[in-house]
């Protein structure tokens, strides 16, 4: 099956900057894929690379099988939600929406018929006639992707379009988007740095470093089987190991991890296990995280909610099931 | 609790004292009453606004439903609109409406010189290169407006420096040609309406340049990216979202060239024809001549037209985008 997007050996470089370095990847027809990196990775380059606004200083970008060298934006069908939503302040919703079929020499009363199927499709009918700047973050967020999403792009790239909307919007819009991926089937390029975000609605993530993709796979694969200290580290909370450490239980010399929900906390002291002391309590609601410092070594266990819940200061031992200590690779 | 015995409390009440003084009580003051603050700050210039500007314009309106007497010379102080038909005779509508054609040419020549310059400074110039953009459409600002026109004077008289580079160039016919056409022709450039043109577009370019980069700079470049992204080509990108979002700016700028032309004096005095334009007249009628009802009526002209031009861009929507 010919990839959606894939990148060869795609560097694009910025001076000295290497902002993305000789970076492979597959992304598959009606795939929904995240990139996941911190601010200054690679990822919202890579994203813009796709859609044509930066040209690759190295390497070949083919969009279902076809070269995108040298092609503009305007001729690639692929099209963004903007961070910003990038919403016409001079023209009205409706407008916004049809700008894609407007641009294509589409009539007046067709467009704008497309127009308002486009905005009942991300719920927000009706809503043509007024103007972006009268819309709350959360309908201009609905606009943007309705007018993304107006011209059938074969691949739908968003730049961290829930990044400006509060908690309860975002979750509702992640199911949104979700359901949305599913019924179109567009390919979705989805770009965030929240990594709750990018697995609970990715089929596969990409985890993105200094220009470089870290891992790419499932949801499940990188939140249980992290390939190096980073991916281990910026995905999550897992608890990430020494040697030294991994060695004792594992009788491996390499890095470990484990996820804090995989330890189990026992009360009395000098019990079977990691000796560790209490440093703090996060109540998260669902459960109670400790902060523990066994020899020096800051760990990190949830308590699920109703469990006995050790005080500050207390000394405590820590098991684990040994298949849960998850091996990184050599060199990670 | 371990005795942490502070040894007599230093005075920490939770209302603090007034500090006392006049400049205190007059804080007070100002944050009781926000409004008196704003009263006091805006006193002076809306007095001035209100006195000497709109004072200043009223009169002249007045003065211009006076009359001249043709005998005595006398200002008859009676209520007549016989200067306004006056202002009507062939003579004079023709020194309006070639006013009004060369404000209208100069502003549109400013807005395509301008533009171009604008989205470089807002788009691309950063750092020393904006600094050099400033300073470089400043700069002109700095020097006296005579010294310019006069050195224009130079460039473009018939031994000038322009005339000069052309010969070099071996373009002097072309320049010939240019001279011979009717009305924007002439002896040389110094003395041709298209010198005048030339002088009035340098003069006031920066009031174009400024106003619209100041609208492109408020155009995220997401914006145009997000056009071409939906497929519009960078052609369609300025039309339908460059150019409606710099109208304002534009319009801005035009306001300044236009109502510019329509009243200087000066430039056409130096470099041009004999043929008046609106501000010579003022100056010819209110000085010799001593005919201040017409030169009112005359300066009350480029104010309606202004008016007009102000209506009909609002009309447009040239405002909508602000």
């Amino acid at each position: 099956m010919t990839p959606a997007v894939s990148f060869t050996k795609v560097s694009r470089h910025f001076g000295t900057v290497r902002a993305v370095d000789a970076v492979d990847l597959e992304i598959q027809p009606g795939e929904f894929f995240a990139m996941l990196g911190p601010s200054g990775s690679g990822k919202t380059t890579c994203l813009r690379l796709i859609a044509g606004f930066e040209q690759p200083t190295a390497g070949h970008i083919r969009i279902f099988g076809e070269e995108a060298q040298g092609v503009p934006p305007y001729r690639r069908n692929v099209n963004t939600v903007f961070q910003d939503y990038a919403l016409f302040p001079h023209l009205n919703v409706l407008d916004n929406v049809a700008y894609g079929l407007m641009v294509r020499g589409i009539g007046r009363a067709e467009r704008h018929k497309a127009a308002e199927e486009a905005l009942a499709l991300v719920r927000l009918p009706g809503f043509g006639a007024r103007k972006p700047s009268q819309l709350s973050g959360g309908q201009r967020q609905r606009v943007a992707l309705a007018r993304a999403l107006i011209n059938r792009p074969k691949v739908l790239l968003l730049d961290e379009p829930l990044g400006a909307l509060d908690l309860k919007l975002r979750e509702s819009m992640q199911e949104e988007l979700k359901i949305l991926q599913t019924s179109l089937g567009i390919t979705f390029v989805f770009v965030t740095h929240d990594q709750g975000e990018a697995l609970s609605m990715a089929d596969r993530v990409a985890v993105f470093n200094e220009g470089r993709i870290m891992q790419v796979g499932t949801p499940q694969d990188i939140y249980q089987k992290p390939r190096s200290r980073f991916v281990a580290d910026f995905v999550g909370s897992s608890n990430v190991l020494p040697p030294d450490f991994v060695q004792r239980y594992a009788g491996q010399r390499r890095w470990g991890s484990l996820r804090p929900e995989s330890i189990r906390v026992a009360r009395q002291a000098a019990g079977e296990g990691v000796q560790a002391r209490v440093v703090a309590l996060n109540y998260l609601g669902s459960a109670t995280r400790l902060s523990l410092d066994a020899g020096g070594l800051r760990l990190h266990a949830t308590v699920p909610a109703g469990a006995a819940l050790p005080e500050p200061g207390e000394h405590v031992a820590l098991t684990f099931n040994r298949e849960q200590l998850h091996l990184m690779e050599e060199g990670a | 609790m371990t005795a942490a015995t502070i040894t007599s409390p230093p005075a920490n009440p939770a209302i603090l004292p007034a500090r006392g003084g006049i400049l205190s009580s007059l804080s007070d003051l100002f944050w009781r009453r926000p409004k008196f603050l704003l009263l006091l700050m805006l006193l002076p210039p809306l007095l001035w606004l209100g006195i000497v500007y709109l004072g200043a314009l009223l009169a002249l309106l007045l003065q211009s439903f006076f009359s001249i007497d043709e005998f005595s010379g006398m200002i008859n102080r009676e209520f007549t609109l016989k200067t306004y038909s006056e202002l009507l005779l062939p003579s004079n509508i023709d020194i309006i409406l070639r006013t009004v054609t060369m404000a209208a040419l100069v502003t549109v020549a400013s807005a395509v010189i301008a533009f171009p310059i604008a989205y470089y400074a807002a788009r691309y110039a950063r750092g020393k290169w904006k600094a050099l953009f400033y300073l470089g459409v400043m700069l002109p600002l700095w020097s006296s407006y005579l010294v310019k026109v006069y050195a224009w004077k130079l460039i473009l008289a018939k031994e000038g420096i322009l005339g000069w580079l052309l010969e070099k160039l071996h373009l002097t016919w072309l320049l010939d040609a240019w001279l011979s056409l009717p009305i924007v022709g002439g002896n040389s450039l110094s003395v041709s309406f298209t010198g005048t043109f030339i002088v009035f577009v340098y003069v006031w370019l920066p009031f174009m340049i400024l106003p619209i980069q100041a609208a492109l700079e408020r155009v995220p470049v997401s914006l145009t990216e997000a056009s071409g992204d939906l497929g519009a080509s960078p052609g369609q990108t300025f039309r339908h979202v460059v150019f409606p979002l710099a109208l304002p700016g534009i319009v801005a700028g035009s306001i300044f060239t236009f109502s510019l032309t329509l009243g200087d004096y000066i430039i056409p005095q130096i470099i041009g024809t004999s043929r008046l334009f609106i501000g010579q007249a003022v100056y010819a009628h209110q000085g010799t001549a001593g005919n201040i009802p017409l030169a009112a009526a005359f300066t009350v002209v480029p104010i309606v037209i202004m008016g007009f031009y102000l209506w009909a861009a609002k009309r447009m929507g040239a405002f909508d985008a602000l």
